[in-house]
């Protein structure tokens, strides 16, 4: 009894005293940096978007003010004492106090939550759900004339915005990092490897003031820019050289890695860049490059495996899509409200079924041949397409000349036979194709027919003479035609048959009878797709036999292919619904592409569809689309992101170390820069603060040891592709060679051991087993190993940020994997071959063209030491000599071998594991 | 340099590296709030499952990602080794006894059992199959074991079977991701990425999570049953090979001798030394340390990896080929490396998928030989460890993805040319052994068919969340924060499967 006076006096004293201190503190609490963190951390578990203890939740301020079930609110704007809230939390009785069954808050906590309900528990806006307004970079204070900051330091604006926060904790930036150090870091950063040797070399003679910008130029001006970060984007893009899942077979998609280096070295703009990739193929008159742009979205995995369900995996990629959309492009953990609303961040659970209505149209149905595919005619026949349009368009009409080239483009649009059901003596095979044995039967529901009088279809048989029915509706039903099978030598034939004109739609039956079977468990017939349409138009125009031609050699002409996003027609539209808590077996109400209501309006303009999606996105607006690429470029930089959470800019989100900064660049980004990547990263890597030394002095380490106030440059890890790419230079055999199918360099025997498939890893040999490492074949179930050993991800899901790890098995793979030990002898060669004439010298020279400075002392004085000592070892032993060159035999001298031991040494330093 | 000279230069190193160690400790936990740490600091935030605050407070150090560390609570295992027979064993012809189906051997399936089910190559109405194996009880718990594993009856006594086994997933990929990672789908960490990521490992010279594969082929779902998924890289299994290196990379190169590797990575240390020197970032530190421990590795995993030291009389009781490539070998050296303090070995034999399609995979003829080549060495295992002490601190788990039918497959409703089952959901038998689990016992129970559980029915979660309990952890509260949620192991089921814990 006792006690609990005295706790409550001691509470009534702490209230008063605090309700006094706050009174006098006249700044007011911030919902977003001090309210919300609190709620999401106590309360937003019961009282959120998953549930809603006592009807009461704090996601959206309606909620939070509106009745609980006792029928009267929790929060009363402006009476603390009178809101249910803040009682709650202040009650010993733990089966009433807040939160239930934890600790309580602190007074602290309490205090902030009290003040804000006093003044009126104002609801804010998240920072990133903003709209980007024009923000005013500070500038510097002089107290009275008496001192000035160090405004000499500022490059540009970003700089304004770190000295401000220096200066707030007593911190100086470090000093402007030495050349050497600078070419190599900006380098790295810029194109994903050290700089090529012209390009150096001029940055290095060059005293002059402009000497780097003019580097910044070339470097972002060099090819290999595109390459450096199309490396980043494979793994937003989860692209992989295969399909996924067990059999993890092949898939030709290579050509999309190629857009995006070429996307990256035009410097397109990052809004045309995601319009093309989430809807090129829905722009006018698109060209083989926005079809490709499109495979974005068909890096998707696809399941090859016998009895899958082709529709469940069908669904699993195109929330893939709308979860990478989210996650990749936005930044935002949209993946969340798949079984629920989002427990922290203002999106409800149908807004994800509704965003994903604008995905569920495109024409892919987890086909074993991943259609819808791109076909890449020769240049003969992309002229006879040319041709066939133009007479097309000048003898029946436009739309026909662009539907005519749509279709072979793409073969769209189809229907595949995996859509067919109601198998009797017929199935699906591997569950990839409708095949039918003698008197077999399997229907094909729900299909237009809109007065087509030609049936299209793509299909095998070993057998001739099968007989193919159609009956109208039911197997009994009127019959639609009969046709004749003709066997099929090899592989696949497209034949296509006049039906009598039908409307309407339809349930096809189909039959297959074959006397000429002798074995019942023979399958006739496969169909892989059917195309119910008209036949080829213009008969009796002049031209009409040759066009007519034409069009059918096109049909069947030799192709490269690439899987793209081709939309469904309005008579193919799949309606979308809700998944009850993200079952896509249950099925709750349909809904209508849209998007969330807490973020910018949809365009009151733009087509209800991915298109539309990316019209909505690129709109300035859109508060996440620049704020997610702009803190991506910098994480890229800086190895951290100014938001350091990139996949999670929402409420659950690190919060920005600079936020006006992160908000001020994507507004430059989007208004001033027209979306310019390369400019955005130009102002990054211009500014005084990129280029700060990166050293450690102790100042900085007491008062900052993460670095979040940017009072030097951060050393970071080096990337996978970045290890590869750089010994590779280093060691002068790296291929230049740009573009083309992936590339298997050496890769230790075993590492492919996939079930029911017999590929293999075919090494290359000659100038593709050195090219740099976007280049290298990955398959998801087995990458690369010394690359995901330096933390590459699979690409089986969108992964925005690599997390850096530091292991003994690194140390192995650039020590000991056959690939490095290649280049460390590559390296050795060169040494020598350099003119330097004394080991001492050849060190020397490697050590510049690894780091660009020379070396110091001590580290010459032990890398000697080890050359000494292997060339002891060495001389003594010609089978070791022979072995370390690896059967180079022209350069079998214990000097290359011992060389090559320090080559390797030098290729595993420290620095050049990172980036300075 | 002189002995004495290194020896000092070694020492001050080493003092160094302990404050440096300290001090990102420290500046890691005084961060954690922001940083790095909150990934980890899991469901303190809350979740967007049920799971309530206060979980466990796994710290992710980036710089030493593999440090042993303590579990919330006191653990009954100290390491796992998984036994996954890939392709998934018949329980009908092991232990699951079913004398009333050898009654309807040869019938006609009944209706009843084929409505509304899918399988994944039974067409039309196969025929009944009964049990191809004699059964007796064993041991004191009078437990059924098949004449197929004479060796295991005789340490029946020392398992748990769970009979009740089902899953959801009818494709080797999906059920063996579903058994190891949690979810039908790739991307999510294996059980042994969850166990490094949360207790560490005790031998720094070896990797924490180790995989040793036989039957001349990966696992269906290929190494995404044992990736790390969203969990940090460094948590993956590291394959270990018994032919070429044991551990990737870990030879040095043709030519490369001990003295010089040795050499090399003193001479890369010192350049490193000279950098740490200039920059002071405790970065450099770990990495110096990290070619130490590589250097150690290299001596480490090849010794632990050559099991021709073994005693003659160990050979014999695990029926081991030094120089071949087999299961045997492999679970001799999944002991030893659990005796070096390896947390988590997981070994997958491929074959056990008896379609009846070819004489290797009919339940009468090579899923016999399959039963001859891990029968003796898995009771070898359990003896040997029993011998060392280790049995009581090794967690044992042996089963496959997913069961068989009690009907014979008829592949596209043809007759397969032998005997043989298709995969089955509905009912699949694992056993456990060791570290705390009841000795003898057997949970759950099928119909008389086999075909569906009936009592003690488990789900692959729980399973999971048994195992990480006897590691010491609460399955709903071990979670790692991904794409804006907290994410477990069981994901928002499983339940501890409380009646086998002794």
């Amino acid at each position: 009894m006792n006690k609990k006076i005295v706790f409550i006096v001691i509470i009534a004293t702490l209230v008063i005293a605090t309700g006094w201190m706050m009174g006098a503190n006249s700044k007011p609490v911030d919902f977003t940096t001090q309210v919300k963190p609190i709620i999401n951390k106590n309360c937003i578990t019961c009282h959120g978007g998953v549930k809603q203890k006592g009807g009461f939740s704090l996601l959206f301020r309606e909620e939070a003010l509106g009745n609980t079930e006792s029928g009267k609110p929790a929060i009363i704007p402006g009476d603390p004492d009178n809101s249910e809230l803040i009682r709650r939390l202040t009650l010993s009785d733990p089966e009433d106090r807040m939160p239930y069954k934890h600790d309580a808050l602190s007074k602290e906590d309490i205090d902030i939550l009290r003040q804000w309900v006093k003044e009126g528990a104002h609801w804010g806006q998240h920072w990133a759900y903003a709209p980007l307004q024009p923000v005013a970079v500070p500038q510097p204070t002089s107290f009275f004339g008496l001192f000035h900051t160090s405004s000499s330091w500022v490059t540009n604006p970003i700089d304004n915005f770190i000295e401000q926060k220096l200066t707030d904790n007593n911190l100086q930036p470090s000093p402007q990092a030495d050349k050497q150090t600078l070419l190599r870091r900006v380098s790295l950063d810029i194109i994903g490897m050290p700089a090529p040797e012209k390009i150096a070399n001029s940055f290095l003679a060059d005293n002059s003031d402009s000497a780097y910008a003019r580097l910044v130029d070339a470097l972002l001006a060099s090819p290999h820019y595109g390459e450096k970060w199309t490396s980043m984007w494979l793994d937003i893009a989860r692209y992989a050289d295969t399909k996924g899942y067990e059999a993890d077979r092949g898939r030709n998609i290579w050509k999309y890695r190629d857009w995006l280096i070429n996307a990256f070295n035009t410097d397109m703009p990052y809004d045309s860049f995601i319009t093309k990739q989430l809807a090129g193929d829905l722009l006018n008159n698109p060209t083989d490059a926005d079809y490709i742009a499109t495979a974005f979205h068909r890096n998707t995995m696809t399941n090859d495996e016998g009895g899958t369900e082709n529709e469940e995996f069908r669904t699993s990629a195109v929330m893939d899509r709308v979860n990478t959309t989210w996650q990749g492009l936005m930044g935002s953990t949209f993946a969340c409200v798949q079984c629920h609303s989002h427990p922290y961040d203002p999106f409800k659970h149908d807004d994800y079924y509704k965003f994903m209505a604008f995905f569920n149209n495109s024409r892919d149905e987890d086909t074993e041949a991943d259609y819808p595919l791109l076909r890449q005619y020769t240049t003969t026949d992309s002229s006879n397409l040319l041709s066939l349009t133009r007479w097309l368009a000048a003898n029946v009409s436009t739309n026909s000349a662009k539907a005519y080239y749509s279709f072979l483009k793409t073969w769209q649009p189809t229907i595949n036979s995996l859509q067919c059901d109601q198998f009797k003596n017929a199935a699906l095979v591997s569950s990839w194709y409708a095949g039918m044995r003698n008197n077999g039967s399997c229907r094909l529901k729900q299909v237009t027919l809109n007065g087509a009088s030609q049936l299209m279809f793509r299909y095998t048989a070993s057998v001739q003479n099968g007989v193919w029915a159609i009956h109208l509706d039911s197997l009994n039903g009127p019959l639609l035609t009969t046709i004749n099978l003709a066997a099929v030598k090899e592989g696949w034939k497209i034949a296509a048959v006049s039906i009598p004109a039908t409307d309407g739609v339809h349930d096809l039956y189909f039959t297959y009878h074959n006397n000429t079977i002798d074995n019942p468990e023979t399958t006739g017939v496969l169909f892989e797709w059917f195309c119910f349409g008209q036949p080829f138009p213009g008969r009796g125009k002049p031209g009409y036999d040759n066009a007519y031609h034409l069009f059918w050699s096109l049909m069947n002409a030799p192709v490269s292919t690439t899987p793209v996003m081709f939309e469904n027609p309005d008579y193919m539209h799949r309606a979308s619904y809700v998944f009850e808590r993200g079952n896509w077996l249950v099925k709750g109400n349909v809904v209508n592409p849209d998007v969330p209501k807490s973020l910018n309006a949809f365009p009151a303009k733009a087509p209800r569809n991915r298109l539309g999606v990316a019209m909505w996105l690129t709109e300035k607006q859109n508060p996440l689309t620049a704020r997610t690429m702009v803190n991506r470029v910098w994480e890229q930089l800086f190895g951290t992101g100014l938001a350091e959470t990139l996949e999670d800019l929402g409420s659950q989100g690190i919060p920005p170390t600079h936020v006006d900064l992160l908000n001020w660049l994507s507004y430059q980004y989007m208004n001033e820069d027209h979306w310019s990547t390369k400019q955005l990263i130009r102002t990054i890597v211009m500014s005084s603060t990129y280029r700060q030394d990166s050293k450690m002095n102790s100042d900085a380490q007491q008062n900052d040891p993460g670095n979040k106030l940017y009072g030097r440059f951060p050393r970071t890890r080096l990337s996978a592709e970045q290890i590869r790419d750089q010994s590779l230079c280093i060691s002068g055999i790296m291929s230049g060679k740009m573009f083309g199918p992936s590339v298997y360099p050496y890769q230790p025997n075993g590492i492919w051991l996939s079930p029911w498939n017999g590929d293999e890893w075919r090494q290359n040999t000659g100038e593709d087993q050195y090219r740099r490492a976007v280049y290298t074949y990955w398959k998801r179930s087995a990458a690369y190993p010394s690359m995901l050993t330096f933390d590459g991800v699979s690409r089986e899901v969108c992964t925005v940020r690599r997390i850096r790890t530091n292991t003994p098995l690194q140390a192995l793979t650039t020590l000991n994997d056959s690939a490095f030990v290649d280049m460390a002898r590559h390296f050795a060669l060169r040494m020598q071959q350099s003119g330097a004439n004394t080991p001492t010298a050849q060190i020397q020279k490697g050590f510049l063209w690894a780091t660009y400075h020379p070396i110091d002392d001590k580290s010459l004085l032990s890398l000697l030491q080890l050359y000494n000592t292997a060339l002891q070892s060495f001389s003594k032993d010609e089978q070791k000599t022979c072995e370390i060159m690896g059967g180079m035999n022209v350069h079998t001298t214990a000097a290359t071998a011992a060389l090559t031991v320090v080559a390797n040494a030098i290729l595993n330093i420290d620095e050049l594991m990172t980036k300075n | 340099m002189t002995q004495k000279e290194l020896h000092n230069q070694r020492l001050v190193k080493e003092a160094e590296q302990t404050v440096m160690r300290m001090n990102t400790r420290r500046h890691f936990l005084k961060e954690s709030a922001m940083g790095l740490g909150a990934l980890a600091f899991g469901s303190l935030f809350g979740s967007c499952s049920n799971t309530t605050a206060q979980s466990s407070s796994v710290v992710f150090d980036p710089a030493h990602p593999l440090m042993p560390k303590l579990p919330p609570f006191a653990a009954k295992a100290k390491s796992v080794i998984y036994l996954h027979m890939a392709g998934a064993p018949s329980q009908l012809e092991l232990f699951d006894y079913k004398p009333e189906l050898m009654k309807m051997d040869g019938q006609d399936c009944p209706p009843s059992l084929l409505e509304g089910k899918r399988f994944a190559f039974i067409r039309g109405v196969p025929k009944m199959l009964g049990p191809q194996a004699k059964f007796a009880q064993h041991g004191q718990s009078g437990l059924w074991v098949s004449e197929h594993m004479p060796h295991l009856s005789t340490v029946v006594d020392e398992l748990c079977f769970l009979k009740g086994v089902t899953t959801d997933q009818f494709n080797h990929a999906p059920a063996q991701l579903m058994v190891h990672t949690g979810s039908a789908r790739l991307g999510r960490p294996s059980l042994g990425a969850w166990t490094t990521y949360g207790l560490g490992t005790e031998n720094q010279n070896l990797p924490g999570f180790v995989v040793l594969t036989s039957g001349g082929r990966n696992p269906d779902a290929g190494k995404s049953v044992w990736g790390s998924g969203f969990l940090p890289s460094v948590y993956q299994g590291v394959q270990c090979r018994s032919e070429g290196d044991p551990v990737l990379f870990i030879k040095d190169p043709d030519g490369m001798s001990r003295d010089l590797r040795k050499a090399s990575i003193d001479a890369i240390n010192q350049v490193n030394a000279e950098e740490y020197k200039a920059y002071n970032d405790p970065e450099i530190l770990s990495r110096i340390s990290q070619y130490e421990m590589a250097y150690k590795m290299q001596i480490a995993a090849p010794e632990v990896m050559n099991i021709n030291n073994e005693p003659q009389y160990i050979h014999d009781m695990y029926g081991t080929k030094p120089g071949e490539s087999c299961f045997a070998n492999n679970v001799l050296l999944a002991r030893k490396l659990v005796e070096k303090g390896v947390r988590f070995v997981q070994l997958f034999d491929w074959g056990w998928d008896s379609h009846g399609t070819d004489a290797s995979l009919a339940i009468d003829l090579g899923f016999i030989n399959k039963c001859r080549s891990v029968d003796k060495c898995i009771t070898a295992l359990l003896l040997d460890l029993k011998q060392r002490g280790l049995l009581e601190e090794t967690l044992v788990v042996w089963g496959g993805e997913f069961g068989r039918t009690p009907m014979m497959e008829n592949r596209e409703g043809k007759q397969n040319p032998y005997k043989g089952r298709d995969h089955h959901t509905e009912a699949f038998t694992i056993w456990m052994a060791g570290a705390g689990i009841k000795k003898g016992f057997s949970y759950g129970e099928t119909d008389e068919i086999g075909y569906s559980t009936i009592s003690g029915k488990v789900e692959p979660y729980d399973v999971q969340a048994t195992i990480l309990q006897q590691l010491g952890f609460d399955h709903e509260k071990f979670t790692y924060e991904f794409q804006g949620r907290q994410f477990r192991l069981t994901d928002t089921r499983g339940k501890l499967i409380n009646d086998i814990l002794a």
